[in-house]
C-alpha cells in the first residue's frame, strides 16, 4: 500500500469519472455542463481504452416516432428474457437522439441525413473518441491518462468521497477527493484479448463491492464473439454472410439461424474440431466487398495484414470470450439516476448492469452504445447534483481507502503469489464453452471451487516491485472477483434465461423473471430483484417490423 | 500484437507511449521508444492508427510474432495501411468513406 499512501499528485473535484471510454467521457461532459468541476482518471488513454474505440459500435440516433423506436425496443426483448425495463430505453433512446449528433458537430462535420430506417451511420468509434476527448480538454476537464484507480476513498458515513491509484508511467501515486464518483471504466473480459477488451479487467465490479455496493446481471457474462485463430478482432457482423466448413472443407450448416451466427452452435462445433469461414453467401458484387471493407475497417485489418482474402479465401475461426462487456452483468443500477446502492457512487457503461435495455441478452450492435451515451450522460448529471448537495465541506471530510484484495496482503506470505497463473487459472474456468456456454450445477460447483482457492491465494502478499506489478496483483484481483460472481450468480439462478444457458434447466422459469442482485467477498450471496415493469406484449405489427 | 517499431521511420513523438491503452511502450529519452511489454499488447491497431510518422506495425497474431521484417512490410505495403482506412492518414477524411458507402448501399443494399 506504501505506494498509494505515499505524496503525489493530489486534486479536488466536484465529480471524479473513472474510466476513458465513451460513458465516461459523456459523464464528464454531463457533469460539468450542470456546473461540476470534473476530473477523469483513466487506466490507458481517453481517447483508445475500452472496446468502443478498438472496435466500433453502430448506434441508432431515431426521431421520437414509436414506429421507428418500438422495432429498437422489441428487437431483443424476448432473446433477452424480458428483463429490459421500457421506459429505460424511453429515456435512453432520448438522451441518444439528443447527444449522440453532438459529435458531429464538436468534429467539425455536417450532421448526415437520415436514411430510410431514420437512423444514419456513426463514425468509427476512434473518431469518436479522438472528438470526444478534444471536448473535454476544450472544456478544462483534467484527464489523467494511464492512471488506473485502484481504490475508492470513504468518508466516516461510508459515503463515497473518491478514488485513488498509480500513474504507471511515472509510478506515482494520484488522489482525487470528490463529491461524487462515477465507476465507468468497463466491464471485464478476462484478459481474453477481444478487441479492445483487455483494460477491462473488472475493475470497477470490485471496487464498488468493497465500499458495499452490489452488481447484477453478472450471469449473463458468457458473451462469446467469432474472430479468425490467434487473433484479436471480435467483429461479428459480417458472419452473416458466412459459410462454415469442417477441415474437409465440407460444409456445416445450421451455425447461423435468423440471418446471425449462432455462438451455442459454433461453440458446440468448435468442441468437435476446428471450423473454417467464407464469405462466401451474397458477397460476389464488387461493390458489395468495397461496401464491407469501408464499413468496417478492423474487420479486414485481421485479413490485410495476413494476406487473407476472406471472400475468397477459408480461414480457421475461435469464439473469444468478451465477458460482461458484450454481455450484461455489472454494477447494480438502484434508482432512475444512475445510482449505485452506495451514497456518492454512480455507475454507467459497461461497469454497470446493463440489464436495464439489454435484459439477458447482448446489447452488442447498438444497444450497448445506447446505453453508454444513456447511462453516461444520466450518471454524470446526477453526479453533479449529488455533489452540489454535499457543499462545501465535501472536502474536509475524513477519508480512508477502500481496497484491499491484491492492493496489500491480507493474510501475509512469505512468498508472492504470481499473478499469471491465477490468470491463466481463471481463464481455464472461464474461456472453456463447455464451461461457460454451457453450464450445469456440476460445472459451476467445480468452476467455483477452483475459483475459491485462487481467491484464498491472493489473500497473501501481491508482488509490488514495479507499477506494473502493483496494478497487475490488483487487476488480478478483479478478475478473479468477477468469475467468481459470474458463476454463483449462474449457479442460483436455476434456468436456462438470455445467454445464461444452464443444461441442467433447460426451461426459462417465469417465476424468476427477476434481476440477481449478487455481491460479498469471502462470503458471496445472491437476492433476487423484482423488475419494475410487467411485461411488454411484442405487438403483432412491430414484430413484423423488425422482421423486416 | 505489435511487431515492431521502424527504427528509420520514428520521428520520436512518443505519442505511441501516450496512447497505447495497455500501455505496451516506454520511452527512451533521446532515442526511439522501445517496446517493453509485448506480452500486453492487446492487438487492437489503435497505436498504428495515431502513429504520425507510419513507423509501428501491429500484426493480426495476437499471440505470436509474425516475423515480418521491415522490407516485408515495405513490400507488402502494411505501414500506415490502417491509417489510412480510418481516413486518418494526411490527406484522409474520415467522413470521405460514409458518403461512398452510402452510395454502394443505395446500389447493392445493406443488411444494417
Amino acid at each position: 500500500m506504501s505506494r498509494l499512501n505515499s505524496a503525489g499528485l493530489v486534486l479536488e473535484a466536484d465529480v471524479l469519472v473513472v474510466g476513458g471510454g465513451p460513458a465516461a467521457a459523456w459523464a464528464a461532459i454531463a457533469a460539468q455542463e450542470r456546473g461540476a468541476t470534473v476530473v477523469v482518471a483513466d487506466k490507458g488513454y481517453l481517447g483508445t481504452s475500452g472496446a468502443y474505440a478498438a472496435s466500433t459500435s453502430g448506434h441508432k440516433v431515431l426521431p421520437p416516432i414509436s414506429l421507428l423506436r418500438d422495432p429498437v425496443k422489441f428487437e431483443r426483448y424476448a432473446l433477452g428474457g424480458y428483463l429490459a425495463q421500457h421506459k429505460w430505453w424511453d429515456r435512453l433512446l432520448e438522451i441518444t437522439y439528443d447527444r449522440a449528433p453532438r459529435i458531429w458537430e464538436w468534429g467539425g462535420y455536417e450532421i448526415p441525413a437520415f436514411d430510410r430506417s431514420g437512423s444514419y451511420r456513426g463514425l468509427q468509434g476512434s473518431e469518436t473518441m479522438r472528438i470526444l476527448r478534444k471536448v473535454l480538454l476544450q472544456r478544462g476537464i483534467k484527464i489523467l491518462d494511464q492512471s488506473p484507480a485502484l481504490e475508492l476513498l470513504v468518508d466516516e458515513e461510508g459515503t463515497v468521497a473518491g478514488a485513488r491509484g498509480l500513474q504507471r508511467q511515472t509510478d506515482t501515486s494520484w488522489t482525487v477527493r470528490a463529491g461524487s464518483t462515477v465507476l465507468a471504466n468497463g466491464g471485464v473480459a478476462w484478459l481474453s484479448k477481444a478487441l479492445g477488451c483487455n483494460t477491462n479487467t473488472g475493475d470497477g465490479a470490485l471496487m464498488a463491492v468493497e465500499v458495499g455496493g452490489e452488481l447484477s446481471g453478472m450471469e449473463f457474462s458468457a458473451h462469446y464473439s467469432p474472430a479468425p485463430k490467434h487473433s484479436s478482432v471480435t467483429k461479428s457482423a459480417y458472419y452473416l454472410y458466412a459459410s462454415y466448413y469442417d477441415k474437409e472443407g465440407n460444409k456445416i450448416e445450421g451455425l447461423n439461424r435468423n440471418g446471425h451466427r449462432s455462438t451455442s452452435a459454433i461453440a458446440k462445433e468448435l468442441l468437435k474440431g476446428p471450423v473454417f469461414v467464407q464469405l462466401d453467401k451474397g458477397t460476389e458484387k464488387p461493390e458489395t466487398r468495397e461496401m464491407l471493407r469501408l464499413m468496417q475497417p478492423n474487420f479486414f485489418a485481421a485479413f490485410d495484414k495476413t494476406g487473407i482474402d476472406p471472400f475468397e479465401q477459408k480461414w480457421e475461426i475461435t469464439l473469444l470470450l468478451e465477458g460482461t462487456v458484450r454481455g450484461t452483468g455489472g454494477i447494480r443500477i438502484a434508482d432512475d439516476e444512475c445510482g449505485t446502492t452506495v451514497r456518492g457512487l454512480y455507475a454507467a457503461g459497461d461497469a454497470a448492469s446493463r440489464e436495464l435495455n439489454c435484459g439477458g441478452f447482448t446489447g452488442g450492435a447498438g444497444p450497448n452504445m445506447t446505453w453508454a451515451i444513456g447511462s453516461g450522460n444520466i450518471a454524470g448529471r446526477a453526479a453533479a447534483d449529488f455533489a452540489r448537495s454535499l457543499g462545501r465541506s465535501s472536502s474536509r471530510r475524513n477519508v480512508r481507502g477502500a481496497g484491499s484484495v491484491g492492493l496489500e496482503a491480507v493474510r501475509p506470505t512469505e512468498q508472492t503469489w504470481d499473478a499469471a497463473s491465477i490468470v491463466r487459472g481463471v481463464q481455464d474456468e472461464v474461456f472453456p464453452y463447455d464451461k461457460n456456454i454451457f453450464r450445469s450445477e456440476k460445472t459451476l460447483l467445480e468452476s467455483l471451487a477452483k475459483l475459491e482457492e485462487f481467491w484464498k491465494t491472493i489473500q497473501g502478499t501481491p508482488l509490488q516491485d514495479t507499477a506494473q506489478h502493483f496494478i497487475r496483483s490488483r487487476e488480478v484481483a478483479g478478475l478473479v472477483a468477477t468469475a467468481r460472481w459470474s458463476y454463483y450468480a449462474g449457479l442460483q439462478r436455476t434456468e436456462t434465461r438470455g445467454m445464461h444457458k444452464r443444461l441442467d434447466f433447460p426451461q426459462t422459469d417465469p417465476s424468476q423473471r427477476h434481476y440477481l442482485a449478487v455481491g460479498g467477498l469471502d462470503k458471496l450471496w445472491t437476492r433476487p430483484v423484482p423488475v419494475a415493469e410487467e411485461v411488454v406484449e411484442v405487438p403483432e405489427e412491430k414484430a413484423k417490423l423488425q422482421l423486416a | 500484437m505489435i511487431e515492431l517499431v521502424s527504427e528509420s521511420r520514428c520521428i520520436q513523438c512518443d505519442k505511441c507511449v501516450k496512447v497505447c491503452p495497455t500501455n505496451v511502450f516506454d520511452a527512451v529519452p533521446g532515442n526511439n521508444p522501445v517496446i517493453a511489454r509485448a506480452e500486453d499488447c492487446q492487438t487492437c491497431f489503435l497505436c498504428e492508427a495515431y502513429c504520425p510518422a507510419d513507423a509501428l506495425y501491429v500484426d493480426a497474431r495476437a499471440y505470436e510474432h509474425s516475423g515480418l521484417s521491415e522490407d516485408d512490410l515495405l513490400e507488402r505495403n502494411l505501414f500506415g495501411a490502417y491509417r489510412k482506412n480510418l481516413g486518418w492518414a494526411k490527406g484522409g477524411n474520415p467522413i470521405d468513406s460514409l458518403k461512398r458507402i452510402q452510395e454502394l448501399r443505395e446500389l447493392v443494399g445493406s443488411p444494417f
